[in-house]
Parts: structure tokens; C-alpha cells; sequence
């Protein structure tokens, strides 16, 4: 090699992870947002326009509600503190496992992004603005159902892979491509699909641009919320998004272009091959997004319904052997 | 500790193929437009024939490309052809309410696909053909299409159920009896169109009689 | 008559699925001449059949090239032969008359289709070639339920092609299951014959053959009427016309049965009999109790009968289950007999209800006043049916029951003769009390003036042509019946 390569060490690798998360996250939601406007024939927003608000969102002041306790402030601290710790445990840039990976296993992950969504959930609660409450109450709903098959889909990966660490799936599917192919291995990437299209409020569970309170779940819950405990609530969502699309690619769909060495140059590819994906995923869900309507809110359980049977099919095909 | 071994890239792909019928078949227990219904058997059928293309190919059994051929044009083309032909005129688009929600039919439709796995996978029964995962798959179809005829109270709904039936035998044939004679297949088709105009006439004049595809007002024979 | 030579009888076997067809035609082209031309075929038919009893008995039975006819489907063509004539017979008094709204040409185009699918079932030779004729039979059947074109026949077509088919639909996947144990054996490629998949038998693969044999059981089981996939038969056998619940009851039902007993051969073959017998004990208490308690109350004459098949069809399973050569030999007897029981017992409730204009077992009172003929006549199939003594029923319960015991079967045997008497007692309460109960209704009175008298010669004879075969099977059984039974049975019981 011409290039020199300077090795990192694995902290900065470690760091580098999070941070990526964090600081890329508003920024492919401004993508995907613009992609959006342009199918839907508008200019739509700059790219970096979710900085901007974030921003903005700063400066103001933060307000509570009256009878609100300490829980409605910290709350979104929590959550965004939740999101920056997922990034630790999942292959965001590398292939081969980092340190803190160890600390937490797939189903661990999976705990801390139900620990975010709930502290988020018992704000809205806390505030006791009606469509807060709402939204956090549709939200909880239907996640009794969503995760069951987030449950399953993890199961799929420990079968799999006879380990519960997201690394060995992303290695074993890299492995070859009969990995690729079997149904278990595609039913349960379409079942995490079509959880993550609920989980960042996409059509057809909730419009994620509309301004009618009714039909709201995920969008509500933040009502109450002001200034830097907004931005913080908005952040955390972004890095949700991105986390979820992290985990369908280096996990599922697509997990090449990982670092594998510890080295400057890899990893740099790796962060730019992770946005790239990242918003080829948003492009993707962009087009579901146009493509159909929403759901009235009493159908939602049959979209969920329809990952389970994914999921519950996945396992199935797997313990016949050979699926 | 390995990852598990996968079945292999052919075996992979046609236990994916037997998937996507029977993920055809749960569609079926969502939809509630009848064309939609119909359109979904004609995918279902479409990806049997192909899958009996693929193992023609994969396994040098050129009577196969024959009954791929043949099945396609009957249960692709022409069978929802003759639904659609009877269904006009009956000016009903919506299939009748099922008695269970989508949600709790497709819940029972798990429980029933599932034993229909197990079962099958227990008795282990090699195929020199297609994986044994694609048999207990069938075995699933077969099974959930039995749900949908119980749920549904509409008489096309009903027959589109018995029809993806038959897709689900046809692909347990597929697996387990590939290289039975094309004659039989043959004739096992041809009576497929006939039931299909059997139940066509009987829909015809079920509607003619009760103004109405839904099979609510079948209930006078009791006991 | 000597045993025809191998030629004759297998022109004769070509003649017994060609005739029909003819007939068919006929009927399409001019309905007048094809009621009459309908009752030639029929008794052809049966005439055929009966000559081809000494060549079927023979070993080997009459092949050619697809067709095969052995000892066992000599006795299924032997029930639907008769039906068939005695049928058609009595269809042309039944569609005379102001009465019937039916289309003459698409009734016989329709019943000679019928009768030739139940001809054909039998004479295949193949696994396959069986499963067609017999989903053939459903589609035609269907068809002519709902030809009465009354809510309850469309009603009741509609689940009866439903529900058979779906017990098709199992009924092939059995098919193709034992298309895969054969395959083991056989090569990837053969033509599922009978003959070289029972000299395979033992060497298949067990687990595909116990599948397919509990699917067949399954899926033909909806078709012969076996509880709990039993429940389009009374609705069908009600509301259809009914010369055409005659040859339902009494012809369809045998043929669906003659195809579990194909798969139970070869079951047999391959696993031994307890498994199979088992099964078939089973489904057939269940059926048999089943009917035994809805015969008990019964509101609907034509729902009676129809229970009483499916008490029937429980017998029949019951009694292949018990695999002694004797209770075998009951059983295919039991097929006969049960055929020409209740083609009578069919044939007079269709003249109690032309005569009545009701189904109602309570609104049909007094009938040997009115029917002076087909009243005795109908009390005598009932009782035939309940297995009394003089008729064949009598005799082949006998065997069934000796049979059980013989093979030790003892608890069996005593649920057998319970239900039956239990079946009886309902059968007997209903039928001596529309025909011996004097008729409140005053004469004259009322919307519905009864007059006295039959209503065609017609309908009657086949009744007493019935009630001799009746007579015979029960006092004295020809000798090449009996050697046809005795043949059948030990192909049964797993002789080569």
C-alpha cells in the first residue's frame, strides 16, 4: 500500500461509534426529508436544516407543566444518554467485535431502546397534556406487539449464529451466500423491516409530517416538551432512526463495507459506507412512504400482526432445520 | 461454536419461494377487496408454476416445464379469468366480514401453520427433489387455506380458499412426488377447472337467489 | 354361464363406462327418448356387471389397459350397477308430472354423468385414476343437488362442493404422500397401479404410507361421511331430488369407501394391520354414534335417511376394522345390501313427499291408507335397514358382528350392537308412526286434500325389484356371489 494507514487504537474506534451516531443522525434525517419533498415535487428543506433547528431549539428556554415532576426534564436526557449507548453495542463501523460490545448482547440493545422509549413515554405521561398522553399510550400499544417480534427476530440470530452477539450474524452472513438466501435469515429482516417502519413512525402506522393530533403516535409525544429538553427529545429520535436503520444493514441487509482493521483510513470508509446505506434504507422507506396510505389506527394491529407472522415464520423455517 | 449451516443456495432459494406462497396465503386472510383476493391467488399460483420451472431446470425433468407451463396458463390466466367473468354483474367488490378480525385470524393461522410444521418436520421425510422445510411449508398452506375458508363468510372468498388449496398440494407435489407422470398432472389440473366452473355456476346462482355473495344467509340446514 | 373368456369380459367392461356416455348423449340430444334410453343404459349397466362377477372373481380380475376390475371393485360395481338401473327407473315416474321443476335434459345429461363417474371409480386402475373419477363424482353430484334450484339445495350444494372438495384436496396430498413411499420402491416414475404397489408393500417406507393413509381415511372420509368431516351429507342427501339422494346414499358413499379401502390394502401391506384397523375403528364408532343419536330425533324424513348412512358408513369402517375374513366378507356384503336398503328407503320417501308435500316426519301421518304399496314397502326398507332378519342386512351384520368376535374384538362388537339397536330404535319409533298412525287431518279438510293411490308404476318398481335383491342377499346368496364376496374379502384381508 502507497498510503500510509495510521493504525487508531480501539477507544477512538470505540468513541467514534457514538459519536458517529450522534452527529450523523440529524443529517440523514435531512436527507431522507429532502428526498422526500423532491418525490413529492417540492424543493424541500436543506439538508442540514435538522441542525438548524436543533439549534435553535437551544436557545430557547425550557418550560414544564405546571404539576410536572423532575421525571418530565429528565426524561429526555435519559432517552438521548439510551441512544448513545446502543451505538456502543452493535456493529456500526467494524466488523470484528469492540470491547464494550461484550457488554451488552442483541436482546441488551434491544432493553436500552425500550428504556429510552419508555422514559419518553412516562414524561408524556408526566405532562398531562391530552395528546402527549395519547401518543404515549398508542405508542405502548402497539410495542407490546412489536416487540414480541423484535424478540423473534433476535432468536432467529441466535439460532443462526449460536451466539446472541450482532457481530457473529453480520460475520456469519458475510460467510456466504447461502447465509443470504435461506428464508429464516429473509423473513426476519423483513419482520425488523417492518418493526423499524413502526418504530420511526413511518407510513402506513403514522404520518410523520401530519399535523392532525388524531392520527399521531410517536409525533404527539413530545408536545408538552420546550427548548433544549425538545431538542433533546428530537435528537434522541433521529439517533432511534438511525440506530434501527444501523442495525437492518450491519446486521441483515447489507453488512459490507464494516472496517476490518483498526486503521484510519478503514474506518473513515466505513463511517461514509454507513451513511451511504443509511440513506439508500431512508430512500427506500421515502418510497414506501409515497407509495401507501396510512392505516386507520384500528388497522395498525394487523400491520404489526403481519411482521409477527414474519418473525414467527422465521423461527419456524429455522427449527425444521434448513430454512 | 459455528454458525449453523444453511441449506444450501438451491435448497435456500426454493424453501424461499415456498415461503412467499404460503406469506401469499396469509395475504389472503387480510384482504378484503375480492380482486384483490383474486389477484393474489393468480401471484400464488404464478410462483408454483415457477417454482416447478425451477426444479424442472435444477433437476433435468423436462416433463416439469410442461406442468409449469400448463399450470400457469390455467390458474394464472385462465381460472381468475372465469372468476372475474362470474364475479360480474354480481356488482359486490368487498369480501363479507370474517368472522374472526385480521389480527386474531392471522394469530390462529400461526398456531395452525405452526403444528402443520412440526408435524411434518417430525416425520422426516426426505425428497430427493426440494428441501424437506418447502413439504412442511405446503402442509402450512394447505392448513391456513383451511382457516380462510372457515373464517370467511363470502362464497368467492370460500372457493379462492379451496383454490389455494390446491396450490398447496400442488407444491406438497412438488416436493415429494416431482416426477409423477405428466398425465396424471394433467388430469389433475383439468379437474381443477372443473371444480372452478362448478363453483363459478354455484356462486352464479347462489347470488341470483339471495342478491348476495355472503353465505350468511346459509344457515337453514341444521341438526 | 361359464367364465367369460378374458376378451369378453373385457369388452364387457368397456360396454358397462361406454353405455352411459351413450346415454348421456342421447339425453342431450333429445330428453324425451333419454329418460327411456337412461333406463336401458341402467339395467345394461347392471346386467354387465352381474355377468362380470365370475371374471372378476377370477384371479387377476379382468384388466385392460387402464381398467381393472377385481374381485373388490366387482362389488362396488355390483351396488352402482343396480342403483344405477333401479334409479333411472324410478327418475321417469318422479320427473312426471306437474310436480317437478326440473330440466328433464339437464337432470339426465347430469345423472348419467353421475352414474358413469361412480362406474368408473371402481374399474380404475391406479391410485390416481381413482382420485379423478371420484372428484369427478363430487363436481357432477354438486351440480345435480342444487338442480331443484330451491334455497336449501343451493344451500346445500354450496357445502357440499366445498367441504368434498377440501376432503379431495386432503384426499390428494394422501395420494401424492403414497406416490412418494412408492417412489422408494417403484423408481421416481410409475403409474401408482394397484397390483405392483401392493407386491411393494411391504418394503415402502412406513411413516408416508401412515401419513397417507390417515389423510385418505381423512379426506375420502368426507366423502363416505365419516364424523366429524360428515357434516354437507344431510344437507345434500335432504335437499337434492331424489333419485339423485338414492344413488348418493346408496352408490356414492360405497364408492368413496371403495377408494379408503384401496389405501388400506396397501396400508395393511406395509404396516401390518393393527394401525390401520385402529383408525378405522375410530372414525367409525364416532360415525356410528354420531348417527345412532341424531336418528333419535329427527324432524326431517329425508335428514333421517341420511343419518342412517352415515350410521351405515360407521358400520362398514367398523367392520373393516375388525379384519377377520368373516366380518370382510360382511362388510362387501353390507355394501350390497345397504345399496339396494336404501335406494328403497329413498325411493319411498320421495313418494311420501310428492304424496305430502313435506319433509316433516310429524306433518306425514296414516301413509298405508294413501300409499297402499309403498307405505309396506317403505316399513320394509326401514326394517331391512335396521338389519332385520329376513333381509341381506340382517345377514351381513351377522358376519360383521361373528367376525368381530372371532378376532377377539369383543368390547367392539358390543358398541357395534348397542348403537345399531340405539340407531334402530329411532329409525323404527319415526317410520311405524308415519305409517301406522292414523292421519288426523279429516278428508277433504284443509288446504291439502290427500287422495288415495300411487303415484306411478314407475316408482314402485323399482321398490319391489329392490326388496327382492333384498330377499336374496338375505336367504340365499348365489354361489358366484359368494365366491366374488369371499374373493373380496381375502383381497381385503391381504391375500395376493
Amino acid at each position: 500500500m502507497a498510503l500510509a494507514d495510521p493504525s487508531l487504537p480501539i477507544a477512538v474506534i470505540q468513541t467514534a461509534q457514538a459519536v458517529t451516531v450522534l452527529v450523523a443522525a440529524p443529517g440523514v434525517g435531512g436527507v431522507i426529508a429532502r428526498v422526500e419533498a423532491r418525490l413529492q415535487g417540492r424543493r424541500g428543506p436543506r439538508v442540514l436544516q435538522p441542525y438548524y433547528d436543533l439549534a435553535k431549539l437551544f436557545a430557547k428556554e425550557s418550560l414544564a407543566p405546571r404539576h410536572a415532576s423532575w421525571v418530565f426534564l429528565v426524561a429526555p436526557l435519559a432517552a438521548l444518554t439510551c441512544y448513545l449507548t446502543v451505538p456502543l453495542l452493535i456493529p456500526v463501523l467494524t466488523t470484528f467485535p469492540l470491547p464494550l460490545g461484550y457488554m451488552g448482547d442483541i436482546l441488551g440493545g434491544g432493553f436500552i431502546l425500550s428504556l429510552a422509549g419508555f422514559s419518553v413515554a412516562v414524561a408524556a405521561a408526566e405532562s398531562g397534556g391530552p395528546y402527549a398522553q395519547l401518543g404515549s399510550s398508542r405508542a405502548k400499544t402497539f410495542s407490546a406487539i412489536t416487540e414480541p417480534v423484535v424478540l423473534f427476530v433476535v432468536l432467529v440470530v441466535a439460532v443462526v449464529t449460536t451466539t446472541d452477539l450482532p457481530y457473529a450474524m453480520a460475520a456469519t452472513l458475510r460467510s456466504s451466500v447461502t447465509q443470504i438466501v435461506r428464508p429464516a435469515h429473509l423473513l426476519a429482516a423483513a419482520a425488523l423491516f417492518l418493526v423499524i417502519l413502526a418504530e420511526t413512525s413511518r407510513i402506513p402506522v403514522e404520518t410523520h409530517t401530519g399535523t392532525n393530533e388524531f392520527g399521531m403516535i410517536d409525533e404527539a409525544r413530545g408536545f408538552e416538551h420546550s427548548g433544549p429538553h425538545f431538542a433533546a427529545l428530537r435528537w434522541g429520535s433521529a439517533m432511534k432512526q438511525l440506530i434501527l436503520y444501523t442495525l437492518l444493514i450491519n446486521v441483515f441487509l447489507a453488512p459490507w463495507g464494516l472496517a476490518q482493521q483498526a486503521t484510519l483510513g478503514s474506518v473513515a470508509l466505513a463511517i461514509v459506507a454507513l451513511l451511504t446505506k443509511a440513506c439508500l434504507v431512508g430512500v427506500g422507506v421515502t418510497l414506501i412512504d409515497n407509495s401507501f396510505a396510512k392505516l386507520r389506527l384500528f388497522k395498525i394491529t394487523e400491520f404489526v400482526a403481519a411482521a409477527f407472522v414474519l418473525a414467527v415464520l422465521a423461527v419456524l423455517t429455522l427449527y425444521l432445520g434448513g430454512g | 461454536m459455528g454458525p449453523a449451516p444453511a441449506p444450501g443456495l438451491f435448497a435456500g432459494v426454493a424453501n424461499v419461494i415456498a415461503v412467499v406462497v404460503l406469506l401469499i396465503e396469509f395475504g389472503m386472510l387480510r384482504t378484503a377487496l375480492l380482486r384483490d383476493q383474486l389477484r393474489l391467488y393468480a401471484a400464488q399460483s404464478f410462483v408454483v408454476s415457477a417454482l416447478a420451472a425451477v426444479v424442472a431446470a435444477t433437476h433435468a425433468l423436462p416433463e416439469l416445464y410442461a406442468l409449469a407451463g400448463l399450470s400457469f396458463v390455467l390458474k394464472v390466466v385462465i381460472v381468475p379469468w372465469v372468476v372475474v367473468r362470474l364475479m360480474r354483474g354480481t356488482s359486490e367488490d368487498i369480501a363479507g366480514s370474517s368472522t374472526l378480525g385480521v389480527a386474531s385470524a392471522a394469530l390462529v393461522s400461526i398456531a395452525v401453520a405452526g403444528f402443520g410444521f412440526l408435524a411434518v418436520g417430525a416425520l422426516h421425510l426426505p425428497s430427493d427433489v426440494l428441501p424437506t422445510t418447502a413439504l412442511s411449508i405446503a402442509v402450512a398452506v394447505v392448513l391456513v387455506s383451511f382457516v380462510l375458508m372457515v373464517v370467511r363468510r363470502d362464497v368467492v372468498s370460500q372457493a379462492i380458499g379451496f383454490f389455494s388449496l390446491e396450490n398447496g398440494v400442488s407444491l406438497a407435489s412438488l416436493v415429494v412426488a416431482a416426477s409423477l407422470p405428466l398425465i396424471f398432472e394433467v388430469a389433475f389440473l383439468f379437474d381443477l377447472l372443473i371444480a372452478v366452473v362448478v363453483f363459478g355456476v354455484l356462486m352464479r346462482v347462489h347470488h341470483r337467489r339471495s342478491e348476495s355473495l355472503s353465505t350468511n344467509a346459509l344457515t337453514r340446514l341444521r341438526g | 354361464m361359464p367364465v367369460g373368456s378374458g376378451d369378453q369380459s373385457s369388452t364387457l367392461l368397456i360396454a358397462v363406462l361406454l353405455v352411459p356416455l351413450v346415454a348421456t348423449l342421447v339425453s342431450l340430444v333429445a330428453p324425451g327418448v333419454g329418460r327411456f334410453f337412461t333406463v336401458l343404459s341402467g339395467v345394461a349397466c347392471f346386467a354387465s356387471t352381474v355377468v362380470l362377477v365370475p371374471a372378476a372373481s377370477a384371479a387377476g380380475g379382468v384388466s385392460v389397459g387402464f381398467l381393472r376390475v377385481d374381485a373388490l371393485s366387482g362389488v362396488f360395481l355390483l351396488a352402482t350397477g343396480f342403483l344405477y338401473a333401479a334409479t333411472a327407473t324410478y327418475a321417469v315416474g318422479y320427473l312426471r308430472g306437474e310436480h317437478s321443476t326440473v330440466s328433464m335434459r339437464r337432470f339426465y345429461v347430469g345423472m348419467n354423468i353421475f352414474a358413469w363417474s361412480m362406474l368408473c371409480a371402481p374399474a380404475m386402475n391406479g391410485l390416481a385414476l381413482l382420485w379423478i373419477a371420484i372428484e369427478v363424482t363430487t363436481v357432477v353430484s354438486a351440480l345435480l343437488v342444487a338442480i331443484e334450484n330451491t334455497d336449501g339445495a343451493v344451500e346445500a350444494s354450496w357445502k357440499y362442493v366445498l367441504i368434498a372438495s377440501a376432503g379431495l384436496g386432503i384426499a390428494l396430498l394422501a395420494t401424492v404422500f403414497l406416490y412418494y413411499a412408492g417412489s422408494r420402491v417403484l423408481g421416481p416414475s410409475y403409474d401408482l397401479a394397484f397390483v405392483p404397489l401392493l407386491k411393494a408393500g411391504a418394503a415402502l417406507p412406513e411413516t408416508p404410507v401412515r401419513l397417507a393413509f390417515v389423510l385418505a381415511v381423512l379426506g375420502f372420509g368426507t366423502k363416505v361421511g365419516l364424523f366429524p368431516v360428515h357434516t354437507w351429507l344431510p344437507d345434500a342427501h335432504s335437499e337434492a331430488p331424489t333419485p339423485i339422494s338414492a344413488l348418493l346414499s346408496g352408490a356414492l358413499l360405497a364408492t368413496s369407501f371403495y377408494a379408503v379401502l384401496r389405501f388400506y390394502q396397501i396400508a395393511v401391506a406395509t404396516l401390518g394391520p393393527r394401525f390401520p384397523q385402529t383408525v378405522l375403528m375410530v372414525f367409525g364408532i364416532a360415525s356410528l354414534a354420531l348417527a345412532a343419536l341424531y336418528l333419535l330425533d329427527q324432524r326431517d324424513l329425508k335428514r333421517m335417511l341420511a343419518y342412517s348412512s352415515v350410521e351405515h358408513m360407521g358400520i362398514l369402517a367398523i367392520a373393516v376394522s375388525f379384519g377377520a375374513p368373516l366380518a370382510l366378507f360382511g362388510a362387501l356384503l353390507h355394501v350390497l345390501a345397504h345399496a339396494a336398503a336404501k335406494g328403497n328407503a329413498f325411493y319411498g320417501a320421495g313418494v311420501l313427499v310428492r304424496k305430502y308435500l313435506t319433509k316433516d316426519l310429524h306433518r306425514i301421518r296414516g301413509a298405508t291408507g294413501v300409499l297402499p304399496v309403498t307405505a309396506p314397502l317403505f316399513l320394509l326398507a326401514v326394517l331391512a335397514l335396521s338389519a332385520m332378519p329376513p333381509f341381506g342386512l340382517f345377514r351381513s351384520e351377522f358376519a360383521i358382528v361373528a367376525g368381530g368376535l372371532q378376532s377377539s374384538r369383543n368390547t367392539v362388537a358390543v358398541v357395534l350392537v348397542a348403537l345399531v339397536t340405539l340407531a334402530f330404535l329411532g329409525l323404527a319409533t319415526a317410520t311405524t308412526r308415519l305409517v301406522y298412525t292414523p292421519d288426523p287431518r279429516p278428508d277433504g279438510d284443509g288446504a291439502v286434500a290427500i287422495t288415495r293411490g300411487e303415484v306411478s308404476a314407475w316408482m314402485v318398481a323399482p321398490m319391489v325389484a329392490g326388496l327382492l335383491a333384498l330377499l336374496l342377499l338375505g336367504l340365499y346368496l348365489p354361489a358366484d356371489l359368494t365366491t366374488l364376496l369371499t374373493r373380496a374379502a381375502a383381497l381385503l384381508g391381504g391375500t395376493p
